[in-house]
């Protein structure tokens, strides 16, 4: 294993007739990490994907996907990455066997290094339920860990997961994140989307997706130091009125962002100052407690923020 | 063989036999529809309602009309004297009337004059054609017996019915009725499974491997070409034990006919999964292509009897090229000019429609 970057790409830009669906995107991701697409429904990380699986081919911009290009139409790719897409990628009608040996026919594999796989990817996923299950049987979640070992074996250096957890119960989602460390502690690289922020938080490094650009780009924290260089607070009036306050609030100096959140809401400021000046009037019966921002306020700042 | 081939097919065949739906689709329908073919769309007519007006006295046409009711195409209606037998064919009680002269069939063949009258209901015009054509038969026949050679007002009619002597429709509809099938059933599971495919999101992770596009395509159809071929050996099969119906040609001929039909029809299945977009539009897809294909095939009606533009159309339906193979083969043994001409047709349009398909599938992968 070298240490060039698993994925280099550079100016990376799709087009659909007019439409562009992924616009001049540029990042590299390392060996052996975790990386997370975040972003709403249609802001390209679908797409990216698709791009740097091979599946589609770009119309400007470069990628190496594990060192090669796009020069052979993606088929050198395919063969060194695996891809779970965001449909379900099984056949329910066939049984664990029976998926696996197709899984295993796809890509030529030889029967006996597919076994030898296949046993090696039963242990990693836990799995012990018998070969003749049907797919249809099986719980959510046993069913994504089965479409990862399916994607696996024939073991590639990156794994694509596009949102992996979609429809899966909370307590298999924690499950399925558990594997994709193990995975990346195998010296893999995984790349994934998600819309949970829990999720996000578990990545290595974001790439925050909107309408097909790349908007911010680093670990979690590094995100939500550079979204909100300041102090943030959490308002609660506790049943105070509230809405002459936050009438204020909205035009207070070195406000960045005030967001709702249920019966609470989150005041972030450039700074300190600001933020005392600006909480100085507020009604007795509420509180307000300095957080630190997640990464839903990221999110909500840098995304939603842009399209207000 | 290639593993990926391998497979695939593997994968289809467990997939479609596994579901009890399709085995009966694939092995069930066949059978009973081409038992219900064979029996009711039968274009042999029996049971025909004849009424006989006489003279009293005529012993010569009660002769023939003996014979009328004695071939066993007719049943006896009785017909009150003074009966006005137009009104026995309005009111549907006959389909057909046979009308003695005036004066006696004996008394006007003796002037050299023998007319009788028939009448017939032909408001059921295939149901007319019959009784017209066995009547003319039977009045020959019973000419030439009652007046020899010298039998004037005999017209002779010498139709000889060759290969199906029976004139039994099964014969003749079962071949036809199993391309008919052989042709349904491919198509539709062809469109269905590669939609299914596209619907479901599997077909993402089969083109998500490193495969060529041909490799894909023939993993989707060599499947369903299997299917089709063991399809069309199983309604032979039914129809030489339900109907009795021969192969009277080598069957290897039979084998190449059927594998250039199912390669066009596996290909026209794949062209629909390109255009549609869930599996209830290839379903739809298909049978917009079936209905016509099977009208325009010869298996009911001759194509030789439609109109022009149609009959240009049909020309560019692989169904009648295949229908013509089968019969020839299995009816009459296999004629060396119709079986090549044929199979050539048959085997030029399989080229062209696997290479649509592959384009159009190739177009649509990317």
């Amino acid at each position: 294993m070298n240490a060039a970057p698993a994925v280099e790409v550079k100016d990376l830009s799709i087009k659909f007739g007019d439409f562009t669906a992924v616009d001049k995107v540029s990042f590299s991701v390392n060996r052996g990490e975790i990386f997370g697409f975040l972003g709403a429904n249609g802001a390209g990380k679908t797409t990216t994907i698709r791009m740097l699986t091979g599946l589609l081919l770009p119309s400007s911009g470069s990628a190496l996907v594990g060192g090669l290009g796009f020069g052979d139409g993606g088929r050198g790719i395919k063969k060194i990455v695996g891809y779970m897409s965001q449909k379900f990628t099984l056949y329910n009608d066939l049984t664990v066997g029976e998926n696996l040996d197709f899984a295993a026919g796809l890509r030529k594999l030889d029967p006996a290094y597919a076994k030898k796989r296949r046993k090696e990817l039963f242990e990693l996923i836990a799995f012990n339920k018998p070969l003749s299950s049907k797919v249809a049987a099986l719980p959510g979640g046993i069913k994504q860990e089965l479409a990862l070992a399916a994607a696996m074996l024939h073991d590639p250096e990156i794994v694509f997961l596009d949102e992996p957890t979609s429809g899966v119960a909370p307590a298999s989602r924690a499950r399925f994140w558990a594997l994709i460390r193990r995975i990346t502690g195998l010296g893999k690289t995984v790349i994934v989307t998600t819309h949970y922020m829990d999720e996000a938080e578990q990545c290595g490094r974001i790439a925050l997706m909107r309408t097909g650009r790349l908007i911010a780009l680093g670990s979690p924290e590094e995100l939500k130091a550079s979204a909100f260089p300041g102090p943030m607070a959490e308002i609660d009036f506790n049943g105070a009125g509230s809405a002459a306050f936050i009438a204020g609030l909205e035009k207070a100096p070195g406000l960045l962002e005030l967001s709702p959140h249920g019966m609470r809401w989150h005041a972030a400021f450039a700074a300190k100052a600001a933020m005392d000046a600006a909480l100085a009037g507020l009604p007795p019966a509420a509180s307000a407690a300095l957080i630190k921002p997640s990464l839903e306020d990221v999110f909500i700042r840098l995304v939603e923020g842009a399209e207000r | 063989m290639n593993r990926t081939l391998t497979a695939f097919i593997k994968k289809e065949l467990t997939q479609t036999l596994r579901d009890v739906r399709m085995r009966a689709l694939l092995f069930g329908a066949p059978i009973i529809q081409l038992t219900i073919f064979g029996l009711a769309l039968s274009t042999e007519i029996k049971n025909i309602k004849l009424a006989v007006v006489s003279q009293p006295g005529d012993a010569v046409f009660g002769r023939v009309a003996d014979s009328f009711y004695a071939s066993g195409w007719f049943v006896r209606v009785g017909c009150a004297p003074g009966e006005d037998p137009y009104e026995l064919i309005a009111s549907g009680r006959a389909d057909a009337v046979l009308l003695a002269p005036k004066e006696g069939l004996a008394r006007s063949a003796e002037r050299g004059d023998g007319k009788m009258q028939l009448l017939v209901d032909a408001s059921n015009s295939t149901k007319a054609r019959a009784v017209e054509a066995y009547s003319k038969n039977i009045i020959a026949a019973a000419a030439a017996r009652e007046y020899g050679a010298r039998g004037e007002p005999a017209l002779k009619f010498d139709v000889r019915v060759l290969y199906n002597p029976a004139m039994e429709s099964s014969m003749f509809l079962v071949p036809g009725v199993m391309g008919m099938l052989v042709c349904l059933i491919t198509i539709i599971l062809t469109a269905m499974s590669l939609t299914r495919e596209k619907e479901m999101g599997t077909f993402e992770t089969i083109v998500s491997a490193p495969l060529s596009d041909a490799e894909v395509l023939l993993g989707k159809t060599v499947p369903y070409i299997l299917l089709g071929l063991a399809d069309a050996a199983l309604v032979v099969l039914a129809g030489y034990l339900i109907f009795g119906v021969p192969v009277r040609g080598p069957l290897w001929q039979l084998a190449l006919a059927a594998l250039a039909l199912v390669v066009n029809t596996v290909s026209i299945g794949t062209f629909i999964s390109t255009v549609a977009r869930n599996q209830q539009q290839a379903m739809l897809g298909g049978f917009m292509f079936l209905f016509p294909a099977i009208l325009m095939s010869g298996i009911m009606y001759p194509v030789e009897n439609m109109p022009k533009a149609v009959i240009a159309a049909a020309y560019l339906d692989p169904l009648m090229y295949f229908v013509r193979l089968i019969r020839n083969i299995m009816l009459k043994g296999g004629d060396a000019y119709v079986l090549w001409t044929n199979l050539g047709a048959l085997a030029l349009m399989a080229v062209f429609a696997a290479g649509l398909a592959y384009k159009r599938f190739r177009q649509t992968l990317n």
